[in-house]
């Protein structure tokens, strides 16, 4: 399944029933779901936010067959950023340290069981992986 | 669907999904709170990192007059969220019953 989205915060709402159709199809559990849904949002938020020039929709495609859930995001004619590069963000900082940002990498980081990043010509392509144990058989 | 109101006791209530799409709506409520308050999150299903930025943003300004926030009733999913995010070294946090 594949989709394509404006690229505004407005296109939250879209995105989520586009993605938990196919999750429920799948009879994929809350455990898995929240995940997804949190990945695909920071992720999707991020193209947003750092790519105020460019006009181009961002391209969702899901596959939550076989025992994974993989979500692919892309877009086009944008600057290179790896959303793989670890995140430095200190979770042990005292209130006063802490500045609002930045976490939204690092939570996906932390859980999705695979995340990808590809960039060639000017594409960016985001592939996150979530087990989910739902084997089709 | 997102919504945030006082409850009757005067906590906050806070109810469906807090996506970054809601964040003007939550960042709009809580910038008029002025003193201790508990955000009761038993009807919160959802909560991403640009939530958490509101909290935490909320969180520093009311330290600077000793008050803070207390967050109730997180379910499992959020209380993950606030492990990864550490948010249970700067917020008083209690867990769902589930």
């Amino acid at each position: 399944m594949e989709k394509a989205f404006a690229r505004s915060f407005a296109s939250l709402d879209a995105v989520y029933e586009y993605v938990e159709e196919a999750l429920a199809a799948n009879d994929i559990g809350d455990a898995v779901r929240f995940p997804v849904h949190l990945a695909l949002e920071e992720l999707f938020t991020n193209m947003v936010k750092y790519n105020p020039d460019v006009d181009g929709d961002i391209e969702v495609a899901i596959d939550a067959g076989d025992g994974n859930v993989t979500v692919t995001l892309t877009e086009y004619d944008v600057d290179e950023f790896d959303v793989t590069t670890p995140r430095n963000v200190d979770i042990d900082a005292p209130l006063h340290a802490r500045t609002p940002g930045g976490l939204g990498l690092h939570l996906i980081q932390n859980l999705v069981d695979k995340l990808e990043y590809e960039y060639l010509d000017r594409r960016s392509r985001v592939i996150f992986t979530k087990e989910s144990g739902n084997r089709h058989v | 669907m997102f919504e945030i109101n006082y409850g009757s006791d005067g906590d906050i209530v806070c109810t469906g999904r807090l996506d970054a799409a809601q964040c003007e709506v939550a960042q709009s409520f809580m910038d008029a709170v002025a003193e201790s308050r508990t955000l009761n999150f038993s009807a919160l299903e959802y909560i991403s990192s640009a939530g958490l930025g509101i909290l935490l943003k909320t969180q520093k300004r009311l330290a600077q007059s000793g008050a803070a926030l207390k967050i109730i009733n997180v379910n499992n999913h959020i209380r993950d969220v606030f492990h990864y995010s550490g948010f249970h070294a700067i917020f008083e946090i209690e867990a769902k019953q589930e």
